[in-house]
This record gives structure tokens, C-alpha cells and sequence, in this order.
């Protein structure tokens, strides 16, 4: 077992030596950038990744030109969380055989995937190497909508947002479903540990990435990643939207251990409204509307319903 | 590390055994598979083989053949030797990650066997899958009995793997047919058969943790012709002289000897049959009942699909008068693929051989000695006229009233 | 990268982060790596940018906050010291400015053609407080 970074404060975290580059291709303000960092900053181990096809593997490795700095495989949509399984399988099969390059260095095996990757087109794939067991970390970078490829709904995408596919207009609010509960689905599968992470709250992450590390087996990890072009705010206010999700519990931050014992790990000190959160992006603004401002009572009302759920289910430590 | 499996020189195996014991023999590192009729006993045989310490390697059963290929694929980038098997629908649905393999010059390797692509849902040998694989970049090899399979597998890990190819190879064999049907296979040892194959020689692997590499980029306008070029300069230029060496050092080795274009009585062969798996040996008896009438038949059976042997096929081709190139599998729209594949080799070598095209044995339906002799007498026909007597894609073996084409 | 024909290039559309072996990569600082010319940090997205952070270290507390929440590895951190904006990489999104809690803030968004020396000489000063404002 390696050695877990020591991190204990921000100015200590700095000193670290980022292995994802810029000149990427990702849109200025990107969220997706900032997760990535905080999670390949959280250990000083070898790192084999994969990324699923979503802007985070468009935006990093367009020939002739990567920004990894480890190593790093793409193959298709559904399939990122399989193609660091099979990396896995083949350290475990050389180390049994003998045949590493580097035997004293155990790497860590992580998987990006957008929520499209994640929620939809890979579920399949995921949950197959969560049941098997592979020694490997699940990243979502959860955005909530197809940004790749200009805005088209998930099943991560919320109730009232307009995306492409499920666009408000005249008698439509926009999308009609609730987002997919992906990480009670991924604690069912029995993974050691799922939480989910927010960016603007770096050590609450740090510190879940190192749990996520020390497991032994697969760990899901949802990352709330604020998009700039498709939620439709200004770049600069990246963290400032982050900020609102977490404070408005529309993004609770909290852990799963072992499939049954739940950790709130954050609690906001000044809870902030949940229209406060949905008004400052444009993806919701039809909604502050006479015809659909009921709408932001009945997310208010769910919000706050889960948050008794998460409490409860704290209490209760099962 | 694996125990040693003691074989008699000639084991009792069919199809799907003997392909799982070279991926046995060959200390394959992962093989990452899903079970699927009628390739699902090598999985099983392997799996065996892995619950009795036979095999070191990692075993992983995943939950779809797109995720079988996608974990191969994982797997060989990382550095090693992958290994798995598929059929029919299975194959369809690991078609995207076929591209992916070849493209990133995965030297993987794929046995299929053989059967139809629904709808309506069959289960037993036609050729759909392998002719659907035939232009995803990778070498594909056929085996027409299980000895082949056996064979083949050894052939296709020491071609595949070496530095200068880096593709990926599938080995066919028709399902149900050779795949269920048991005969005497010579058998390697354990050794040997290791020895033949080589220890895997990794090249820009991701567990080389000194040396980043980066697998699976985008490329657009500006690249993505210039890479694929290159991809198929590799199959094209590199790939047929390591499968004759590969040949050669295997007939030194075994005895065994394997071409990349087999043929049976075409030296003076006036008329030929130019089919693929099982019904190789089915027209070679054939020819053999015409030879002692003095028909002067042949047979020209494909072992190497991809890369297409096109100059081999001319050569053998030339002083041959009528072909019938034979399909099994539903061409769907045109005429067969071997008959394209045929008329595209002879056009503009001068040949002036009458060809036509026969459709037959979907889903499993059996070719019949009879059915060969009714076609060497159409050959015959066209032959001695220098023209088309029949017309030029015929079903037969088929119910109802005659079916043809063009 | 120069544009290579289709023999030009390796295999697969593989690409090395280096060149040569590295060995502790995630305690090797950028200027000790060895980057190939394929990795994307020898290339800039500088032209990107209509408005630039500038950086005022007279009034930096070395709080990170810019550095751990730039999404383009642009606040050059040293010995756990804000040093500087790597301006190849910076795309101008402005979260540094956003998030640095200085009075008056350490960074500020320019025209991308401004004056370095002319914004720190013109550099706002303290802001009071809303209350401390109301009590004068």
C-alpha cells in the first residue's frame, strides 16, 4: 500500500506538480479542469486513466497533441470504465507473472466520463466492472447535459432545465424528468465507497479521493462540474455557481461507505434558497415566469425532502 | 506460476477445444470474454483450464462482448498478450471496438466462430459475421477443421504481435461444424507451442510507468487520412510476408503446412470452386469422384480473407476457364463478396475465366457433395461455351422455385 | 507539431506526455520535465484570450485560492508562493479574480493589450466596507 499524500492545508496542496496540461481545448472556466486537477493532485502514485468520449477526452487529446502526463486511453462513449478495468486486469495478470517494468510502483486506476458516458450510453459498462470488482475509481464529471456536442439532455439533466432535446418553448418547460440517483444505484452494487464531490469545496474532494485511493476495489465518485456554456452563466463565475449548488443542497455533499453507512460532509452554515441557484443560469430561466413559477416551489420542496432523506439516512447508519 | 498440461501427440478435440487450449498454450495475460453460442465452450474451456491452475493469466467474464473487446483493448494497451472469442450477434455488437483495436494497433486476438446475424435469430454456421468483420483492419485467418483452429491460433499470435505489424487477427472457424464436431488433432507441447508463439514484447504500453503514452486521440481532417493510410500500408505491406514466414517456421516445426491461398488439383484445373471453411474439404471429395471421370475440377479454398490475397489469386487463377465463387452469407443487394473479391483480382490480368456466384449453406443449411457436383457441371457448361449458361448468382439448397440473380 | 505525411509519424496515433523516461513525474515541477513536442503544454492558447489576469503581489496573501481553482495550471505556485500567471495557458476566464479574497484584490482583469506597468500603477486601493463606509 502506498503512501497517502499529506494535505493538510491549501498553501501544502499547491506545492504539488500537476500532471494535466494546459493549451487544452476545454472553454475558459471549464469545471471539468478544476475536478480533474484536485483528483490527479490528490495522490503523488502512478496514475493509468481513461476518459470516455465527452469534451473532457475531445478537449485533451486532439493529435498531435495530449495533455496527460500519465498514461491515458480513449476508446469509445460507453466504454471508459472497461478500458481501465482491462488495464487493471493486465497489472494484475504481469504482476502475478512477474513481468513489470516497475514492480515496486503500484498505480492507481481512475476512468473520466462525462454524465452522458456515465448516466446513460455507459451505465452498463460501469456497473459491470463494479460488480466484478475491479481496483479502479469512477470519475463522473456530472454536468448535466450532452456539452460536447452542444447541449442535448441526459438522464443527469434536471427537472425544468432546457437543453436541446428537451427545450422550453411556448408549452414546454423543458426537460420532464427527474435526474437519475446515480450514486444510490453505484452504493447498491456493494462498491467500498461512493461519494459525491463538488470543486469549489477542494478539500471536502481531496479528502474523498484519498478514501476513494485507499479502498480496495471499485469507487464512484460524482463531481459536480459547473458548465459555463451549457448552464449558461459567465466563465468567471464557475465557483461562484458551485458555491450556490452545494449551499442550496440542490448538490449535497456526502459519502457512501461499504454500500449502507452514510456520511453528510458538508453542511452548509446559511442554507441559501434553491431559486437563488436556479436564477443564476440562463438553463432555468423560463422558469421565473408566471406560467412555470411553480416549479421552483416543487424544487424546493423535493431539495429540501432529499436533504431530510440524507439526514435520516445518516442517523439511522444504515 | 501455470502447471504443465501433459497432451497425447493426437488428442480427440473439436473446434472450440483446440482453440482453447492455444489460448492455453500461447500464457495469454487477460482474456476478457462473454459466452456466446457456439463459441461459448472456449470461454468455458478456459475457464476450466484457470480453475485448475493451468492458467497464470487474468480471466475477466464481462457483461457484454462490446465490453469483452473494450477490456481487450484496455488490457493490450497496457502491455500483454489478449485473447478472446465471439460469435455471430456478439460479434455485431463488438463491431465498433474492432475499429478501435485495429486503429490503435492492438495485436489482439479474436476467435470467431462462425455463425449467421439474425434476424430471424440462428444459431448455427453461416459466414454474415466473418464478411461484417472484413473491413474493420484486421487480419483474418480461416480455419476449415480443428486442427486449423489449433493451428491458426499460433500463426495468428506470432504474426499479430510482431513489432512491425501491430494488428490485430481473427481466426474463423464455422460454427457447429468445426466448432462441435471432434476429430484427431496433432497436438504441441506445452512448450513447444509457447516457444513457437514467443514471449509477448511489449510496445507503447501504458504500464511502463516511465513512459506516458497517450492511446486513442482525436484526429480530424488534418490527420485522420494520413493515420489511416498508415494503418493500412501495415496490413497491406507487412502482414503477408510474416504470415508466410509464420507458415514456413511452422511447417519446419510440425510438418503442418499452410498457404495463404490453398489449393487442391489446380495445376491443370479447368474449372474451380472458390469457398471458405468446412466447405473446402466437402469440394475437395468432390473433385476428387470428378477427377476419376477425368473432369479436369479444382477447389481454391481462402485462408488468408484479410488481407485479401489478390496477386496469389490471379496467379492460380490464370489458366482456369470457369469459376464458381461460393458464399455463405446473404449478400444482401449484390452479388457475393467472393465473387467481388474474385472478379476484382482477375480485372485487368488479362483472364478471361466465365465467373458466377452461388449463395448457399445460410444458417447452417448443409452443402451437400450433390450440390457441388450440380455446380462443377454448371463450371463445366460455362467452360466449354466461354460463356454464362446459368445465371450469375444462383441460391441453392434452397425450398420453393429457383432463385437467381442477374 | 509539423504536419507529417503518413509515414511520419508513430503507430496507432500514439503520443508521448515526454521525451526520454521520467520517473517521479508528480514531484517534478515543470521546468525539470523533459515534454515532448506532442505534449500540449509546449503549445499556447494565449490567443484565446480578450481580457488578461494581472497580478499585484504587493497585496497577495498567498492564499492559492487562484491556484487551486484555475482550470488551466495558469498561477504559477512556488514553495507554496504565488509567483506569477503562466500566460501561454491562461484562456482569461477570470475565476482567479473571482475568487482572490485580497482587499484590494491581488488580480484584476485587463485588456489583453494593456500595459503591465501602467495596471500596477494604476492599481485600485482598499475598499471600504459597507459598514466601515457608513460610519464616516
Amino acid at each position: 500500500m502506498s503512501e497517502i499524500k499529506k494535505i493538510k492545508n491549501l498553501k501544502e496542496f499547491s506545492t504539488s506538480a500537476d500532471r494535466f496540461e494546459g493549451a487544452n481545448l476545454l472553454c475558459p472556466g471549464c469545471a471539468h479542469s478544476i475536478i480533474v486537477r484536485e483528483v490527479l493532485n490528490a495522490t503523488n502514485d502512478d496514475l493509468i486513466l481513461s476518459a470516455s468520449t465527452g469534451c473532457l477526452e475531445v478537449c485533451t487529446a486532439v493529435y498531435p497533441y495530449t495533455s496527460w502526463d500519465a498514461s491515458w486511453i480513449h476508446i469509445g462513449f460507453e466504454n471508459g470504465s472497461t478500458a481501465v478495468a482491462g488495464a487493471e486486469a493486465m497489472y494484475k495478470a504481469l504482476k502475478t507473472k512477474g513481468r513489470l517494468k516497475q514492480p515496486d510502483r503500484v498505480p492507481k486506476f481512475v476512468a473520466f466520463g462525462g454524465d452522458g458516458a456515465t448516466y446513460d450510453i455507459g451505465f452498463q459498462w460501469i456497473s459491470g466492472c463494479f460488480e466484478r470488482g475491479h481496483n479502479m475509481m469512477y470519475v463522473c464529471l456530472d454536468n448535466e447535459v450532452y456539452a460536447n456536442t452542444g447541449g442535448q439532455r441526459s438522464s443527469s439533466t434536471p427537472i425544468g432545465s432546457s437543453a436541446t432535446t428537451s427545450p422550453a418553448g411556448r408549452v414546454s418547460y423543458g426537460e420532464k424528468q427527474n435526474k437519475k440517483d446515480m450514486l444510490a444505484i453505484m452504493a447498491a452494487h456493494g462498491a467500498p465507497y461512493v461519494a459525491q464531490v463538488a470543486p469549489n469545496k477542494w478539500k471536502d474532494m481531496v479528502a474523498k479521493i484519498q478514501k476513494g485511493f485507499a479502498a480496495e476495489g471499485p469507487v464512484y465518485i460524482n463531481a459536480m462540474s459547473a458548465c459555463t456554456t451549457e448552464w449558461k452563466f459567465a466563465p468567471e463565475d464557475t465557483i461562484a455557481i458551485s458555491d450556490l449548488a452545494t449551499d442550496s443542497l440542490v448538490f449535497p455533499l456526502y459519502e457512501i461507505i461499504n454500500g449502507s453507512e452514510l456520511n453528510i460532509t458538508y453542511r452548509p452554515k446559511n442554507i441559501v434558497p434553491v431559486r437563488d441557484y436556479l436564477g443564476a443560469q440562463g438553463r432555468f430561466k423560463h422558469l421565473f415566469t408566471k406560467q412555470y413559477e411553480y416549479l421552483l416551489d416543487e424544487w424546493q420542496t423535493r431539495v429540501d425532502a432529499k436533504w431530510v432523506q440524507l439526514q435520516r439516512r445518516e442517523e439511522a447508519r444504515v | 506460476m501455470a502447471d504443465t498440461m501433459e497432451l497425447r501427440d493426437i488428442e480427440v478435440w473439436d473446434g472450440n477445444m483446440a482453440a482453447a487450449q492455444a489460448l492455453r498454450q500461447a500464457q495469454v495475460d487477460v482474456v476478457a470474454a462473454y459466452p456466446i453460442t457456439p463459441s461459448t465452450p472456449i470461454v468455458e474451456g478456459y475457464a476450466t483450464f484457470k480453475a485448475n491452475g493451468y492458467v497464470d493469466g487474468e480471466f475477466v467474464m464481462v457483461e457484454s462482448e462490446h465490453a469483452a473487446m473494450s477490456g481487450c483493448i484496455g488490457a493490450a494497451a497496457a502491455g500483454g498478450r489478449v485473447a478472446t472469442a465471439t460469435s455471430s450477434q456478439g460479434f455485431a455488437l463488438m463491431v465498433e471496438t474492432l475499429y478501435s483495436a485495429s486503429g490503435m494497433r492492438l495485436p489482439i486476438i479474436l476467435n470467431v466462430v462462425n455463425r449467421a446475424i439474425g434476424a430471424p435469430l440462428n444459431v448455427n454456421g453461416d459466414h454474415s459475421d466473418m464478411y461484417m468483420g472484413r473491413d474493420s483492419g484486421w487480419i483474418q485467418l480461416d480455419a476449415y477443421n480443428p486442427q486449423h483452429a489449433y493451428d491458426l491460433n499460433f500463426i495468428a499470435f506470432k504474426v499479430a504481435e510482431d513489432h512491425d505489424v501491430r494488428l490485430p487477427a481473427m481466426v474463423h472457424q464455422d460454427g457447429f461444424m468445426t466448432s462441435h464436431t471432434a476429430q484427431g488433432v496433432c497436438t504441441l507441447s506445452d512448450e513447444v507451442a509457447y516457444n513457437f508463439v514467443g514471449e509477448f514484447q511489449p510496445m507503447n504500453d501504458m504500464l511502463d510507468l516511465d513512459h506516458p503514452v497517450t492511446h486513442g486521440v482525436q484526429t480530424e481532417e488534418d490527420w485522420h487520412f494520413e493515420h489511416k493510410a498508415r494503418q493500412q500500408h501495415a496490413l497491406m505491406t507487412a502482414v503477408m510476408p510474416k504470415i508466410e514466414a509464420a507458415f514456413a517456421e511452422f511447417e519446419a516445426l510440425t510438418g503442418r503446412k499452410y498457404n495463404v491461398v490453398e489449393t487442391y488439383q489446380m495445376d491443370d484445373a479447368q474449372t474451380a470452386v472458390i469457398c471458405m471453411g468446412t466447405s473446402v474439404e466437402t469440394a475437395m471429395e468432390v473433385v476428387d469422384e470428378l477427377r476419376a471421370q477425368g473432369i479436369k475440377a479444382g477447389v481454391v479454398g481462402i485462408r488468408v480473407f484479410r488481407p485479401w490475397p489478390l496477386e496469389q489469386l490471379a496467379e492460380i487463377l490464370k489458366n482456369v476457364k470457369a469459376i464458381g465463387t461460393l458464399d455463405r452469407s446473404s449478400p444482401h443487394g449484390t452479388v457475393g463478396t467472393l465473387y467481388n473479391e474474385i472478379a476484382g483480382s482477375l480485372f485487368n490480368t488479362g483472364v478471361k475465366a466465365v465467373l458466377n456466384n452461388y449463395i448457399y449453406g445460410l444458417g447452417g443449411r448443409d452443402l451437400t457433395k450433390a450440390h457441388l457436383v450440380g455446380i462443377y457441371q454448371d463450371l463445366q457448361a460455362n467452360a466449354e461455351s466461354g460463356t454464362l449458361t446459368t445465371p450469375l448468382q444462383q441460391y441453392i439448397g434452397l425450398r420453393g422455385p429457383k432463385l437467381s440473380f442477374f | 507539431m509539423e504536419k507529417a505525411g503518413w509515414d511520419g509519424f508513430e503507430i496507432g496515433a500514439m503520443l508521448r506526455s515526454f521525451d526520454g523516461a521520467i520517473q517521479d513525474i508528480a514531484t517534478t515541477l515543470p521546468e525539470d520535465r523533459a515534454y515532448s513536442q506532442a505534449n500540449s503544454f509546449t503549445a499556447s492558447v494565449a490567443d484565446w484570450r480578450i481580457n488578461k489576469p494581472l497580478f499585484n503581489k504587493d497585496y497577495c496573501i498567498d492564499c492559492q485560492f487562484c491556484w487551486i481553482y484555475c482550470p488551466d495550471m495558469s498561477i504559477i505556485s512556488r514553495d507554496k508562493k504565488m509567483v506569477g500567471i503562466d500566460f501561454d495557458h491562461c484562456k482569461g476566464c477570470g475565476i482567479c479574480v473571482e475568487v482572490c479574497p485580497t482587499n484590494p484584490k491581488s488580480l484584476l482583469m485587463f485588456p489583453e493589450q494593456k500595459d503591465e506597468d501602467e495596471a500596477l500603477a494604476q492599481w485600485p486601493q482598499k475598499e471600504k466596507k459597507e459598514k466601515e463606509a457608513g460610519v464616516e
